[in-house]
């Protein structure tokens, strides 16, 4: 009787070994598109960044972009800000942040991301939970009212994906869906 | 007296050659004819043996420019010859089991050209059909400016049963399921496209209501 109880546990025991492997694994097209899909939560918030920071963007339209770029992030996300006046890197939240940069004191305001892409491919943490390292470039100027250029500078930030599969019910049917998440944006380093 | 033959013995002496001859002249003829017609028939049987042997090889091996049916008349017709040679029967039974082989193959393949030629048809009708719809978020994404992106997401909210109707969009497909992006609403997503600037899905499907508003949309990554 005990012997059976050992087969039947041991049995168990690779079964659910089995089964969590299987849902561990997914193919390199899903991984793919995660990639992409995470990538591309990057660039959707270097366009958001554009449009605050914009002086012709009008402060109701601000408002509602920050709310988009703001559901991007993770609870509690900082972002670094950097000035080529001080050594000292600045982090605040992330609605904090774009309230700030929507009010920059500058008549006109160009901010430009370039270079986007992983520093780190995403990975698989125990928790399921995917993470990964995606660095960009920040071209920003800023103008006065006569229309010279009075700072600009270039900063080279990276910013932390997180990737966690979800399940929700639409419809009367389970989706299961990949939410991307981004974490903290630190300033790696600022140059004129 | 014994030595002395008459010209009237001689004469039916004569006759009875004659008879004779005529008698084993005739025998040795209809034996001859039997003799052909056998050598006859066995030189066309083996005739068809060469043919059927050939045909049957060809049809194995692909060799002949005949269509199925043609290749299956040909065997019908060899069969129907009752060759009871041990080569052609062992090569009757194997071009039975191609041709089956075969036909089970071309009713695949003719399936599966049905099924390609109806999924082609269903999504020229689809796209036909979310043309419009797919023309609007187009034309968001497209705007020269804020005002008028407004407006065109005001038309096109239109179609929809509410602000809040669900939009999927599927990042990949794989072993016959969907892996989404975050759902959103076609409030959130009409408004994406203003800001983004961009539209690069297509519709993949459309749930509409008793009143033919749209009550689900689900977009697909080109």
């Amino acid at each position: 009787m005990k012997k059976i109880q050992i087969i039947l546990a041991l049995m168990i025991g690779l079964f659910t070994t089995v089964n969590v492997q299987a849902q561990d694994d997914i193919s390199p097209e899903r991984k793919q598109a995660i990639d992409s899909l995470a990538l591309e939560k990057v660039r959707d918030l270097s366009k958001y960044i554009s449009i605050i920071g914009s002086k012709n963007t009008a402060w109701s339209e601000a408002n509602r972009v920050i709310d988009r770029a703001e559901e991007l992030f993770m609870q509690g996300a900082e972002m670094g800000v950097s000035t080529l006046a001080k050594p000292e890197v600045d982090y605040y939240k992330v609605r904090q942040y774009f309230e700030r940069l929507m009010r920059l004191n500058y008549d006109r305001v160009e901010i430009e991301w370039f270079k986007i892409e992983y520093v780190s491919d995403l990975q698989r943490q125990p928790d399921g939970t995917y993470v990964g390292v995606i660095t960009i470039f920040q071209k920003f100027k800023g103008y006065d009212k006569e229309g010279g250029l009075v700072y600009e500078d270039t900063t080279k930030k990276d910013i932390t994906v997180y990737v966690k599969r979800k399940e929700t019910q639409i419809g009367g049917r389970i989706i299961g869906f990949w939410d991307v998440l981004l974490g903290d944006m630190r300033v790696k380093e600022t140059s004129k | 007296m014994q030595m002395t033959i008459s010209m009237h013995q001689l004469r039916r002496l004569g006759l009875l050659f004659l008879v004779v001859l005529i008698t084993l002249g005739g025998t040795t003829s209809c034996k001859s004819k039997k003799k052909l017609a056998r050598e006859q028939a066995a030189a066309e049987y083996a005739a068809k043996i060469d043919r059927a042997t050939k045909d049957l090889t060809a049809i194995l091996n692909d060799e002949t420019s005949w269509t199925l049916d043609e290749k299956e008349t040909r065997l019908a017709t060899i069969k129907s010859w009752n060759l009871q040679d041990e080569n052609v029967l062992a090569l009757i039974d194997q071009v039975d089991d191609k041709l089956s082989q075969d036909r089970a193959d071309a009713s695949r393949m003719a399936e599966e050209e049905r099924l390609r030629a109806e999924e082609e048809a269903r999504r020229a009708r689809e796209a036909a059909k979310y043309g419009s719809i797919e023309s609007q978020f187009m034309a968001i994404a497209g705007a020269p400016d804020v005002n008028a992106a407004n407006e065109r997401i005001a038309r096109t909210i239109s179609l929809f049963a509410s602000p809040d109707v669900p939009v999927l969009i599927i990042i990949s497909q794989a072993g016959g399921f969907n892996d989404y992006d975050r759902p959103t609403t076609i409030g959130k997503y009409l408004d994406y496209l203003k800001d983004q600037k961009v539209y690069s899905n297509t519709i993949e499907q459309v749930k509409y209501d008793s009143n033919g508003k749209i009550t689900e949309l689900e977009l697909i990554k080109k």
